[in-house]
């Protein structure tokens, strides 16, 4: 897909397959034109290029079905300010055609699943910014969507809200949804995501799975801290293994769990007193910094 | 299009307004405005010789309009740029609604703010109904009149607001066209007469100035004023040399104006009242000035033969034409129509190229 604004090229080569059940994350640097995708996607804004299929309609001509299918939470989107809570809701549920009854029930069900409960009745003008965006995820939520497009939705939220969010998107992709969300939240999309799309400058970089076998083979960085910091050096030296500090602890290239594992075993046996010792980087960190590097 | 989709959209827009806005004073400043006006008017105007209520009418009538082309074109000017740039409309146009939904949701939510504003002065025009000389019949038509042509400013600025990407601008060029249809029509009307003037013959029927010529002198020049007393006897049939202006060829300026459509479809020039252009019947004397614009250039003999009880026939009254509201209306229906629907061509998605400046979301 392409998609030029004047001579700024937001999107110029971007291709990938969001699978229903799964969650795919969009990762990218600023202006790499994630959003410039998901408003296409989001049946707003027509690609220059290429074509693009939602459970096999197409946002440019068939917008209507596409728009009954997805749900859209934009990144920095404003909401009516005067409305309580549930009447956004409320109102949202009338624009999908919603009768009223439908509209509440799916109201009180979508705000128990985010907790929003207890601010249902405050004005939307009062809400912090992390309650605006689980407020906006409600939104997208309200008409059962089965594609999920959601552009930064853990910005602003707290920690316990990043938890449920995780747990949230989780839930939909089991129940067979095709989840895409697009974060600059590395470790949390590591938790959430099966996938991981990293776009840089328009274009995709890279289409990785995100699972356990991978993770396990891939050489990595581990990072190892100990209270014998020395002869935790020394060891690694006698044994030839490339090593170095990073402050007070020590970093070194293992290739997968496996290995790994047989690392802290022979450090542990030979008494080296271990306090730390983790993968530096997660595998997307990594994949990720790879992709992006020529930016610096 | 749908009703259910309309009627979201204007019940979310109304409910907005009717929270952030503070309509209770701004209603009430209008209420205090329009019965002082009102109540001044009648207080001058009213005695045993005249009935006030053609002119309480009027004056009712013209103020309100008057302050409506103020009012009303804030109520669209920045609707949906404004929507764009709260990042809410992006929100409504990815649900099921369709940009017919959501431009005529907005315009019905305008329109009925705008008619609690008419509301709002209704009193005093049933007070003008009461204080004399109009039936309610003509009052209702002139008031639809009034509400059409408000909703016609109500997509006028809804138009424009999804032309520019800044609210400022929008509401500028709101304002701007609003102005060329209140005065900007009358200025080109007036200033057009020597495109449409031309020296012409006609005829009249007067005192010849070979009258005046046979009169004995002062030194200075001047007529002695004790031998001047013209009677009917002394008026010919004649013909001179005027400048005659040819307004049937210029008249459909004037439909545009949204003061000459209500005050030609005002019930106060039909009432029962002084002569044509006395008292203060703003309204009327507008209605009868367009339509004898329409009427044009007035090819009857000139009546100058009146004078000093002397028995000669009256000055005719302007020449009229039909009712001119009707082409007016027609003129607002199309403008307010291609406004409405420029409007939805402007917020249709997904598009292909986005004005300088915008964001979708």
């Amino acid at each position: 897909m392409r998609r030029a604004f004047g001579s700024v090229l937001a999107v110029d080569d971007i291709s990938l397959v969001a699978r229903p059940g799964e969650v795919t994350a969009l990762v990218g640097p600023n202006g790499a034109g994630k959003t410039t995708l998901l408003l296409m996607l989001a049946t707003l804004l027509v690609p220059d290029h290429g074509t693009i299929r939602i459970e096999g309609f197409d946002p440019v001509t068939q917008p209507a079905e596409v728009r009954a299918r997805i749900g859209w939470m934009p990144d920095g989107f404003g909401t009516w300010d005067a409305l309580t809570v549930r009447e956004v809701l409320h109102t949202i549920g009338a624009a999908y055609r919603m009768g009223p009854a439908e509209a509440r029930a799916r109201t009180e069900a979508v705000l128990e699943l985010l907790h929003l409960g207890d601010l249902a009745d405050r004005r939307a003008r009062v809400l912090s910014r992390g309650q605006k965006q689980r407020l906006g995820l409600a939104r997208a939520l309200l008409h059962d969507p089965s594609v999920l497009l959601l552009d930064e939705p853990a910005s602003g939220l707290d920690p316990r809200s990043r938890i449920e969010l995780r747990d949230v998107l989780r839930t939909m992709a089991a129940d067979g949804k095709t989840v895409l969300v697009s974060s600059h939240i590395l470790t949390e999309l590591q938790e959430v995501a099966d996938r991981a799309v990293i776009v840089a400058r328009g274009r995709t970089t890279q289409d990785q799975t995100l699972d356990a076998t991978e993770l396990a083979t891939t050489v990595g960085t581990w990072r190892i801290t100990s209270l014998d910091a020395d002869r935790l050096r020394q060891w690694l030296g006698e044994r030839h293994v490339p090593w170095r500090a990073e402050l007070a602890a020590v970093v070194v290239q293992v290739g997968g769990e496996e290995q790994a594992a047989r690392l802290l075993a022979d450090l542990v046996a030979d008494g080296i007193r271990v306090i730390a010792f983790a993968p530096s980087h997660g595998a997307l960190e990594a994949a990720y910094l790879a992709a992006t590097e020529d930016r610096q | 299009m749908s009703l259910h989709g309309i009627r979201t959209v204007a019940a979310l827009e109304l409910r907005q307004r009717a929270r952030t806005s503070r309509w209770p004073v701004v209603l009430l400043l209008w209420f205090l405005l329009v019965a002082g006006v009102t109540s001044l008017s009648y207080a001058a105007l009213n005695n045993a010789s005249v009935k006030a209520g053609p002119t309480l009418y009027d004056v009712t009538t013209f103020l309100v309009l008057g302050l409506s082309m103020l009012v009303v074109p804030s109520l669209t000017a920045t609707s949906v740029n404004g929507d764009r740039e709260a990042g809410v409309l992006a929100t409504l146009q990815t649900t099921l609604l369709t940009p017919a939904d959501i431009i005529v949701g907005k315009l019905v939510s305008s329109w009925v703010i705008a008619l609690v504003f008419l509301a709002v002065s209704s009193p005093f025009l049933l007070w003008a109904w009461v204080a004399g000389g109009i039936g309610i019949g003509q009052v209702v038509g002139s008031l639809l009149v009034l509400a059409f042509v408000l909703a016609v400013t109500c997509a006028i600025g809804l138009a424009f607001s999804t032309l520019t990407a800044r609210t400022v601008a929008s509401a500028v060029l709101t304002y701007l066209a609003i102005a060329t249809l209140v005065f900007g029509t009358v200025i080109v009307f007036l200033l057009s007469f020597f495109l449409v003037q031309s020296r012409e013959q006609v005829r009249y029927y007067g005192i010849p100035d070979s009258f005046w010529a046979a009169q004995t002198k002062n030194d200075d020049g001047s007529i002695s004023p004790d031998s001047v007393i013209p009677t009917v006897a002394d008026c010919r049939h004649l013909t001179r040399e005027e400048t005659v202006i040819h307004t049937e060829r210029i008249w459909w300026l004037l439909p545009m104006n949204p003061f000459v459509v209500v005050a030609d479809a005002a019930p106060g020039r039909t009432a029962p009242g002084p002569t044509a252009y006395s008292g203060v019947q703003p309204m009327r004397a507008i209605s009868i000035g367009a339509r004898s614009a329409r009427a044009g250039a007035d090819g009857r003999e000139r009546q100058e033969c009146d004078f000093g009880g002397g028995g000669g026939p009256a000055a005719l009254p302007p020449l009229q034409s039909g009712p001119i509201y009707p082409y007016g209306l027609v003129f607002y229906l199309a403008l307010g129509a291609g406004a409405t629907w420029l409007a939805i061509r402007r917020t249709r998605t997904p598009v292909t190229r986005l004005p300088n400046g915008t964001r979708i979301a």
